[in-house]
This record gives C-alpha cells, sequence and structure tokens, in this order.
C-alpha cells in the first residue's frame, strides 16, 4: 500500500519527519519497504555561484569558498566537499536557514566563522545517499532563485507491507487512524457536503444475502464528465495510477482515501429501475472491462439488472455498463461484499482489482454511506449533477463481538506488568465501546477492525501500542523429560556421518523430476506424486528416487572441471501405495574418478572399483543385523545388468549397489562410463534401529590360533559366496576364521579351473590346538568343498 | 699377589678404564673396551682369578670390591652404548629431508551440505534448551498445513503461501507442506502438554528459482505448550537460541508481526552481529538482521488440537535455515545450496 504523507495530514496532524514516521511504522509491525522523498523540507536556500576559492589556513582539506548572490552581494563560506570548483551553481543555505528541523546558525570552523553553507543533496534531505559533495545546480538557473521552487513542496511516499488481519490500512484514513492510537493524536474524520437528494435512487435487491450483506448506492443524474481536478490526478499519481476523467479518478481516490472500494456504472446500461445483487447461473458468460470473457458458475456473486450482469461484484465492472465520456446519468454503488466469497472467484478466474483485494481481506462495513458521501462531493464538484437520494440496504447491522478479560489476563499471555491506567487508555483509543469499571473488562471493536476478537488479539494490540520492548525476557524455567529422536531423522544422520567419512560429499537437490527421468529410471508415472501446479516441465513429480539428481549433480561438477567426485544424498523419497502418498527415508550415492583429488597425488590416486563400493556399503550396513548382499538377479534398467548387487535387510531388498548403466550415464550427461551408485531405503532398518542399544563386545581369542594355508581347484563357474558359505556352514569342533588370500584363473591350470587359496586360522576359546585338532578340522574342511563344490586340493 | 697389591690393581684398572669408555669414539670402541676389561680375558677377569689364592679374611675384602669394580665398568659400557646409539638414531633421522611444504594428500574425508551443518548447528542447541525433535509429512493435507493452524480457506492468507498441489488418489486435498508448522497440529492433535519440541526440515513455496527465492528450502521450528507460557517465555528461549548460535553478546528484539497461527505475533531481530548495531551493508544500516517469525500460538490453534486454551498457552517460532547459513556463511545466492559444487561443498 502507497501512502503519501501529505495525504495522512487531512486526518490528522503528525509532526513527523519521513526517517520518525517510517520508525514508527516499523513499531506498530507494518513493515515499510521504501520511502521515497519528495519536494524540499528547507527554506532560506538560494542559488549562487562560486567565484573564488583558496584552502583554509589552518586545514589541509577544507576550502573558503566565495560565492555571488546575485543581487550584487557576495558571501565568503568555508567549505570541505571534494567536488567545489568554480563557476558551479550551488544552493547556499544563509544563517538562519532551515533545512528540515535545523535552523543554520554562523559557525566558526578551524578559527574562520561560516556565515551559510553550501549543501549537499542529503543535506536539502532529498536524498539519503550519504555522498559526499555538494548539489552542483543546472548553470542556466539564474543567481537567487529560491532552491525550494526547483523541487516542489516536501513530501515523503511510503511503500507499506500491510498483513492480511489489517486490510483496515489499506487506506490513507486507517493507517491515520493506527498512527492517532500511538500518537494519542484525535483523527480528523471527513465531513462532506450533504445533499438533500433529489429523486429515489434505483431499487436493489440483494437475492444473495451471503455474498452481499450492506449496499449503499444513489445516483447523479445530468453530470458531465471532465478531467478531474489537480489534487485528485497529483495524488493518484502518486499512488501508481494513470489519472483518467473524474468519473473514474473519483471513485480510487475515496477507496485509496477511505479504503472503500466503489463502482460507478452508466445508468443508461442499466435496464430498468431495479439493480440485483445475485449469484451467477452455472455457465453464464460474461465480459470484463478488460474484455476478457468468463464462464462462470453459481459461487460468482454479480451486479446487474433483471436482464444482464453489469459487473463481478466488488473485482471487476463488465464492458457493457463502464463509464463512458458521454456518460450523463451514474449509478454509484458502495458495498460491503463477502471476503471469502471474493477470494474464491478472484482466485477462480485469476482476476484480481485494487477492490477485490480490499474486499477479500474485508472491507469495512461502516464505511460505505461515508464512502458515498464523499465521492458525491468529489463527483459533484469535478462534474456536476445533481445526487437522488442515498438507499442503504443493510438488513443486518454488524457488530464486532464484544471481548470480556481481566488485565492480569492481558499480562498473563504477554510475560509482561503493563500497568492498568495504561492499558486502559490504548483500549479506550482502541475500541467502540470499552468498559473498565469492573474486575472484567469489555472492549468492543468498531467495524473496522474484525481481527480483535478475542483477548489474545487485544494483548497483541496493548504491546504494540506499549512497545514490544514491554515485554522482559521470561525467568528460567527447568525442563524436564525425555524422548528419543525420530528414528529415521537418527538414521540419516548417522549414514550422513559415516558416508562424510568415507570421502563422500553430501549434496542437496530440488525434489522434483520429471516424467521422462521417471521413465528412464524405471518409475511408473502412475506411482509417483505428480504435482498439480508444477512451476517448470521436467519438475511435475516429487522424485521417488535421489539417483537421477546426483548423476546430474556429476555432469554439473565435471563442466566445472572436477571428474573425481564421491557425492551422496540423504533425504525423503515419494512414492504412491494405492494412490497415497507415502514417504521414505532414503540414502543415494555416486562415485567416479580417483579416490584422491589433488592434481599432485593424482597419478598415485586409486581408481574405486566394484569391490571399493562394496567396502562402502560394509562400512555404512555393517553395525545392522540381518544385512545381506546378493547378486541382483533383475538389476533396474538404470543399473548395469551384470554389475549390481541388491542389499538385503532379513532377506527383503531395500536397495541395490553396482555399476551405473552406460545409457543412463548418457542421458544424464555424464561425461564418463564409468560410475559407482548405491541408494537404498532406511525404512526396513528402522524397525530394530534404537539410538539407546549398545553393541554387546564379542570376546577375542585368548590362545594364539593355528595357522594354515588351503588351497583348491574348483570349476570357474562356482562363485565365491557357495564357497564362502561351505566354509562357514560346516560343523567344527573348533573355531574357524578365514582370509581369502589368493584367487588365479589362467595359465597351468586344467581348463575351465580356477584356483582359490585361503589362509585358514582355528582356533579354541580355552586352550591352544593340537596339530592333530587342527589337521581334522582341516580335512572336514576339505571333505565338505569337494562334496559341494567339487574343489579338489591344489 | 698381596692384598694391597689386588688392592691397587684395581684402582688402577678402574681408572684405566673409566677414562676410556668415557672416551669412547664408537660402538666399536666400546665394544673392544668390554672385551679388554670383561671379557674372558680380560684385565678385570684376569684379576678376579686372584681371589682364589687368598685367606678367608682377605676374600672378605677382596671379593667385594673386586665385584664393585665389575659392576661399575657394566654399568659404565651400558650407559656408554646407549648414549652412542642415540647419537648414532639422531644423526640419521636428521639425514631426512622431506619438503613437508608440499600439497597434502586429502585423506578419505568428505564433507556434510553446509545447509545439514547449520541446521546440526540448530538442532544440537534446541536439544540443550529441552526441545526434543518431531516430525510431520513433507506431502501433506490441507487440514494440517492450513485449517488446524487458522489459515482458512480463501483467505488471502492461504493465497501468500504460494502452495504446491499435489495429485494422489487419497480423497483428502494434498499440498506439499509450505512450512514445518505442520509438525505442531500433527504433534499437538496427538500429545497432551507440556509439550517442547523442534521441528527441522524441507519445505515448499511454488516461487521461482532466483537469488533470494528456492522452491524448495527449510525451516525449524520451535514449540512450546504449557501452563502459563508467555512471550516473555519467548523471548527468553529465543534470547538464548540466538546467542547459542551467533555468540553470548546477542541481543535481540521483538517487533509486532501477523502470522495466522500466533497471537500475539512477532518478528524477532537480532542485533547485526556484522556492525554491531552501527549499521553495515548487511543490516541494510539498521543494525538489526530479521532472524524468525514467533509468537504467543493462537488460542483457535490449541482449540483446534484438542487443548483447553484457558488451561494451557504456548509459543511457536519458524526459522529459515539457508536464510541464517546465508549470512553466516557468506553466500549471497541461494541457487548455490542446490548447485552442490565440489569448490563450494568442499570449504565447509
Amino acid at each position: 500500500m502507497k501512502i503519501l504523507q501529505s495525504w495522512l495530514r487531512d486526518f490528522i496532524d503528525i509532526d513527523l519527519t519521513p526517517e520518525e514516521l517510517a520508525q514508527k511504522f516499523t513499531q506498530l509491525g507494518i513493515e515499510v519497504a521504501s520511502v521515497e522523498k519528495k519536494g524540499a523540507d528547507f527554506e532560506g536556500v538560494t542559488v549562487a555561484q562560486i567565484t573564488h576559492i583558496e584552502d583554509h589556513p589552518n586545514s589541509d582539506h577544507l576550502h573558503l569558498v566565495d560565492l555571488d548572490l546575485g543581487n550584487g552581494k557576495s558571501q565568503r563560506v568555508v567549505c570541505g566537499a571534494p567536488n567545489v570548483a568554480v563557476g558551479q551553481k550551488v544552493p547556499l543555505a544563509h544563517v538562519g536557514a532551515r533545512l528540515g528541523k535545523v535552523v543554520l546558525t554562523p559557525a566558526k570552523i578551524r578559527g574562520v566563522v561560516s556565515e551559510g553553507m553550501i549543501c549537499s543533496s542529503d543535506e536539502l534531505g532529498l536524498t539519503n545517499t550519504r555522498a559526499r559533495g555538494i548539489l552542483v545546480l543546472d548553470e542556466n538557473i539564474p543567481l537567487g532563485t529560491d532552491v525550494r521552487t526547483l523541487y516542489g513542496k516536501a513530501d515523503a511516499l511510503f511503500d507499506l507491507e500491510i498483513t492480511s488481519n489489517r486490510p483496515d490500512l489499506l487506506s490513507h484514513l486507517g493507517v491515520a487512524r493506527e498512527l492517532a492510537v500511538l500518537l494519542n493524536k484525535p483523527i480528523k474524520m471527513p465531513t462532506p457536503q450533504e445533499f438533500a437528494g433529489e429523486g429515489e435512487s434505483l431499487q436493489v435487491d440483494i437475492r444473495a444475502p451471503q455474498g452481499c450483506q450492506r449496499y449503499t448506492s444513489r445516483l447523479i443524474r445530468g453530470v458531465k464528465n471532465a478531467e478531474s481536478p489537480d489534487f485528485i490526478k497529483e495524488r493518484l499519481s502518486a499512488m501508481g495510477l494513470n489519472p483518467k476523467n473524474a468519473l473514474v479518478d473519483v471513485t480510487n481516490y475515496v477507496m485509496f482515501e477511505l479504503g472503500q472500494p466503489l463502482h460507478a456504472f452508466d445508468r443508461n446500461e442499466i435496464d430498468g429501475d431495479t439493480v440485483v445483487v445475485r449469484w451467477a447461473e452455472k455457465g453464464e458468460k460474461f465480459t470484463l472491462l478488460d474484455g476478457r470473457e468468463l464462464t462462470l458458475d453459481e459461487q460468482a456473486l454479480m451486479i446487474g439488472d433483471e436482464h444482464k450482469a453489469t459487473a463481478l461484484a466488488g473485482i471487476m465492472g463488465g464492458q457493457n455498463s463502464g463509464i463512458k465520456d458521454d456518460t450523463t446519468d451514474i449509478f454509484i454503488e458502495s458495498a460491503y461484499f463477502d471476503a471469502p466469497v471474493t477470494n474464491k472467484t478472484s482466485k477462480k478466474y485469476a482476476v484480481s482489482s485494487d477492490s477485490s483485494q480490499r474486499f477479500e481481506r474485508g472491507a469495512d462495513i461502516g464505511m460505505t454511506e461515508l464512502a458515498l458521501k464523499r465521492a458525491t462531493e468529489l463527483f459533484v464538484a469535478a462534474c456536476g449533477g445533481t445526487p437522488s437520494q442515498i438507499r442503504d440496504v443493510y438488513p443486518q447491522p454488524y457488530q464486532n463481538p464484544v471481548v470480556s478479560f481481566t488485565p492480569a489476563q492481558i499480562n498473563g499471555i504477554l510475560g509482561a506488568d503493563i500497568e492498568e491506567a495504561k492499558l486502559k487508555d490504548i483500549f479506550a483509543r482502541l475500541a467502540l465501546h470499552f468498559d473498565a469499571s469492573g474486575d472484567h473488562w469489555t472492549f468492543q471493536a468498531p467495524t473496522h477492525r474484525r481481527d480483535l476478537n478475542h483477548r489474545w488479539d487485544l494483548a497483541e494490540e496493548a504491546a504494540r501500542f506499549a512497545g514490544f520492548d514491554c515485554i522482559p525476557a521470561g525467568e528460567s524455567r527447568a525442563f524436564v523429560g525425555f524422548s528419543e529422536n525420530p528414528k529415521g531423522a537418527d538414521l540419516l544422520e548417522i549414514f550422513s556421518q559415516k558416508l562424510a567419512g568415507l570421502g563422500f560429499y553430501e549434496c542437496k537437490n530440488i525434489d522434483f523430476l520429471g516424467e521422462k527421468e521417471l521413465k528412464d529410471f524405471g518409475f511408473a508415472p502412475k506411482n509417483a506424486v505428480k504435482i498439480k501446479n508444477a512451476m517448470a516441465k521436467g519438475w511435475d513429480y516429487l522424485r521417488p528416487t535421489l539417483l537421477p539428481a546426483l548423476l546430474k549433480n556429476i555432469s554439473f561438477n565435471q563442466s566445472r572441471g572436477n571428474h573425481d567426485l564421491a557425492l551422496f544424498e540423504a533425504t525423503r523419497t515419494f512414492g504412491l501405495i494405492k494412490g497415497f502418498p507415502a514417504e521414505a527415508y532414503t540414502v543415494a550415492g555416486v562415485q567416479c574418478g580417483q579416490l584422491v583429488q589433488t592434481p599432485f597425488f593424482k597419478g598415485k590416486g586409486e581408481k574405486p572399483d566394484f569391490y571399493f563400493l562394496k567396502g562402502v556399503m560394509q562400512d555404512l550396513l555393517g553395525a545392522f543385523d540381518g544385512v545381506s548382499f546378493v547378486p541382483s538377479q533383475e538389476a533396474p534398467v538404470y543399473m548395469h545388468p551384470k554389475i549390481c548387487m541388491d542389499i538385503l535387510v532379513h532377506g527383503k531388498k531395500t536397495g541395490v549397489f553396482g555399476a551405473v548403466h552406460p545409457l543412463t550415464l548418457k542421458a544424464c550427461d555424464v561425461k564418463e562410463n564409468e560410475v559407482w551408485a548405491f541408494e537404498l531405503s532406511l525404512k526396513p532398518l528402522e524397525k530394530n534401529f534404537s539410538a539407546q542399544q549398545f553393541k554387546p563386545a564379542k570376546a577375542v581369542a585368548a590362545f594364539p590360533p593355528s595357522l594354515r594355508d588351503l588351497s583348491v581347484l574348483l570349476d570357474k563357474s562356482v562363485p565365491y559366496a557357495q564357497i564362502q558359505n561351505v566354509l562357514q556352514s560346516t560343523p567344527l569342533p573348533v573355531t574357524l576364521h578365514f582370509d581369502l588370500i589368493d584367487l588365479y584363473e589362467g595359465e597351468h591350470l586344467p581348463a575351465g579351473k580356477k584356483s582359490v587359496t585361503f589362509t585358514l586360522a582355528f582356533s579354541a576359546p580355552d586352550r591352544t590346538l593340537k596339530d592333530a585338532e587342527t589337521d581334522a578340522a582341516f580335512q572336514a574342511l576339505l571333505e565338505s568343498l569337494r562334496a559341494k563344490t567339487g574343489a579338489e586340493l591344489r | 699377589m698381596t692384598l694391597q697389591q689386588f688392592k691397587e690393581l684395581c684402582a688402577q684398572i678402574e681408572r684405566e678404564y673409566t677414562d676410556k669408555i668415557a672416551s669412547a669414539a664408537d660402538l666399536n670402541a666400546v665394544e673392544e673396551l668390554r672385551v679388554a676389561s670383561l671379557g674372558r680375558k680380560g684385565a678385570l677377569t684376569e684379576l678376579l682369578k686372584n681371589l682364589k689364592d687368598f685367606s678367608i679374611e682377605e676374600k672378605k675384602e677382596a671379593g667385594p670390591r673386586g665385584n664393585a669394580l665389575k659392576a661399575a665398568l657394566t654399568q659404565a659400557l651400558e650407559e656408554k652404548t646407549a648414549a652412542l646409539s642415540a647419537q648414532a638414531l639422531n644423526e640419521e633421522l636428521n639425514r631426512v629431508n622431506l619438503d613437508l611444504t608440499l600439497p597434502a594428500r586429502p585423506a578419505a574425508q568428505g564433507r556434510r551440505h553446509p545447509l545439514s551443518i547449520a541446521q546440526k548447528r540448530m538442532t544440537d542447541i534446541l536439544s540443550k534448551l529441552g526441545f526434543t525433535w518431531a516430525e510431520g509429512p513433507w506431502v501433506e493435507d490441507e487440514k494440517h498445513n492450513f485449517d488446524m493452524l487458522n489459515i482458512p480457506k480463501h483467505h488471502p492468507a492461504r493465497d501468500a503461501q504460494d502452495t504446491f498441489f499435489a495429485e494422489t488418489g487419497s480423497p483428502l486435498s494434498l499440498v506439499l507442506r509450505t512450512h514445518t508448522s505442520n509438525v505442531q497440529s500433527r504433534f499437538m492433535e496427538k500429545h497432551k502438554p507440556p509439550i517442547r519440541i523442534m521441528a527441522p526440515g524441507r519445505v515448499f513455496r511454488n516461487d521461482s528459482l532466483d537469488a533470494t527465492h528456492s522452491p524448495v528450502f527449510h525451516q525449524i521450528e520451535g514449540l512450546y505448550v504449557d501452563k502459563n507460557v508467555s512471550m516473555a517465555d519467548l523471548k527468553r528461549d529465543l534470547t538464548a537460541f540466538m546467542k547459542g548460535l551467533l555468540g553470548d553478546k546477542t541481543e535481540i528484539r521483538f517487533r509486532p508481526s501477523f502470522f495466522p497461527f500466533t497471537e500475539p505475533s512477532a518478528e524477532v531481530d537480532v542485533k547485526c552481529v556484522f556492525c554491531g548495531g552501527k549499521g553495515c551493508n548487511i543490516c541494510k544500516g539498521t543494525g538489526w538482521i530479521e532472524m524468525l517469525g514467533s509468537g504467543v500460538v493462537n488460542p483457535h490453534v490449541l482449540k483446534n488440537c484438542g487443548i483447553d486454551p484457558e488451561v494451557y498457552s504456548g509459543y511457536a517460532f519458524g526459522m529459515g535455515v539457508e536464510r541464517l547459513a546465508m549470512m553466516m556463511m557468506d553466500i549471497n545466492d541461494i541457487r548455490t545450496f542446490y548447485e552442490n559444487d565440489l569448490r563450494i561443498l568442499n570449504q565447509f
């Protein structure tokens, strides 16, 4: 909302600089987006020309400057501006001049008396740039000119951000009223000229009482459209509007002044003598003033006559009934339209106006008559004409609820100690009716403050007008109680910390992706959460996987010269289960290039391979029970078909890791043909996880183990996991620990065979094993391997 | 050999070898001295062979004298050996010539995202202030995201949130939550006071991506509901929170504002940490920086969640993680957080 300081003075005497006023607004909770100073707030400054400059005898940066005043006189002053030069025409403030609130007196500057001052733009209050240097004026301006005449009358234009609970501040009267309460000053309500009213106005038939609670109107017959008077044109221009003609401008002017939106119809476009307020018919077509054609439904509120609609109530008039240059009779509407009804229609058809913005926040139902009278006065003054009587249809006069409370309750909400007298004073100034005679006070707000409904609202008012600094920092309280973090949050943190420790960099990506990416990654769009009002193509769905974004992160970093990357993201992913949205904590990572990034060591850097990734997964998941990895029977489409393992938790698949499919890399613009990736949902881990659990330690062997190497020959097709399984499951009377130390395929072996070598460590918890025991265990393992894998001792 | 002669010879050996051991130049010399004195044919060994010829009385004097000398020489030899070894090692270590100023070879240490670091700072402090962690869905129904929080349908306050709507098979109208405040309604619906929770997480607004806006960003919410909770409790706790975050000298101020779910509502400013309140570019000359929104929980919200506002009261606050991170990490474009440029990520 744009507010002109001079316009406020129509309603309240304020003697504040724009800066002081801005501070008051901030104190009241009205954010000041900008202050634009207009005109000159000074006196006694004239145009003078610099004729001579010499150095100040006692300073290395000050000068003594002689000026020609234009009336045959000259003046010498002290000046420190760096840009001063002979020949410049400059604003000279004389002794006695007023600059804002400062009155200039002679000043002794380093021993030299200066009677006058050459001013900068800031000093004249024209700017607030803090720039040094005097204001240099146009050389064609005659000497001796009063500088004030160059800049017009002083004023300030505030751009205020009005919160949606305070529609009453969307007018100059409203802002003045707020200041009146704060500054304890009387408000000068407008008292428009009263017209007796000649003849009846049109009948008004409110057939939609839910949409329109008051309709005040009158006719003005015999007007002649004209240009608006200067003050209306100037003020509307300041509001950012282009003045058109009086019949149009006056309605806008009154709205900015009093907050009441008005609409003027051409009487001769209204058939018959009745104006109807009704709901639209389903499918009804209506063409707006701006030419747009709407197809409406029964929730839209219309103004019209018996035959047609003439306006979308409170939002915009129709093309068929607007004011024209030759309009002679006007019908002025000053109504109260329901806030939600206006909001719904304005949003549904994307039609918004200064009028609809006020109605949808809640206009002042008590203002319609005064606004109509004010508009009448201005219309008649500019365009002549004869006003009719006023017709005011207001079936159920509105009253705000009466709030009952005690001053202790107000202070209790605030934790403050505002004196009763002060509270009384504030509430009395705010209220329509206020009674503080009993223990319980009662307060009823005027119609323009529908937001004051209970004591919490009044507590806020008390604090606002007493100053929020009245709220102290409370005495300390103890907070006892403990509850665990959500498991998902704890797990995300644990995984993130581990991954960072394993060399991965955490990324955060926007949660949206497009249909193509969904399909590229094997997700059916029907199982993804779609966004109805996506802001961009390619951002239509909530992502069910984190990998597409991570691969794009690789591409992004590659294009900026970084090729050795290990990235991860840990956040929620989204899907639909039977149509309902489901969110899962998910961790995913990608890795490519070398492990070390410093160029000097690059040659020595290690390139991660599948087994490195498997190690990462083991480190990541080793602490959790029931986790196992098995080669994927069917790898996801975005993974290498043969280099991909499933992550199982108690036998149930919860993720995969392996190499990304080259086509996926291409689709994601990754310039690298080997990228390792993993993604897993943490949901299955949550069940058995508790941050409060300690992991019990296993005893370590107290006696040295007996070591044996085992080297066997078996078919190439036997996977390591099978051999491992045999070693683990063969029943032995002793404890076995084994390490794979060699795997060989190639020369010197029979065709189709491979050689596998282990170091076996046999031990017992209570003694050193005898050779015979070790030999027996070794033989048992060999037998087992023979039987189950066809292995032969090498 | 007389006892007298034995004693003289002892003294002579002691003098001779003590001097020689002390001045031995290297380990070989020490070994030679050991052999010459204590070896099988060494001077002292040979001398001690004479003990057997002494009378019992003489042995009582000559025996200890000889043994003491043997022990003394042994110790002197060991000490000299240790000293020369240490010296040799030291010389070897000092021969190493490695350019320690060469660039580091990074260990495999990754990094957390700056937003995670900032969020963790906040949750850590709030945890110390007794807030426990609570969560809610990111795809949320309008009831919990708006209605229960006193943001009615067909009200401009609801329009101001630039909501993303989700298309699902649910009969409820679902949105991507526009703030972490949905956790308030979720939590209060299920729990009775006292309630003291924090809710960090992602939120969504239909805002185009530019230097100061992102359709996805992070907030952290605080909620405290108990008997007699007031704005003063809020001021105390936020002062502690901001001091924890920005330092002991941090000052805050309340400024009136409007949020549908709080009444009274306050914006909270902190005295500019960059200029100490004098006015600078970052605080735009005002000396204060807007940090978060807060207020006393609106009684309608309590009622909507089944909590009696005549018995209980509460406060709530919500703060942007990006905003804090941008300010404190000197990042002036919010997109920086979502580009994931390694050159940025590896700085934290």
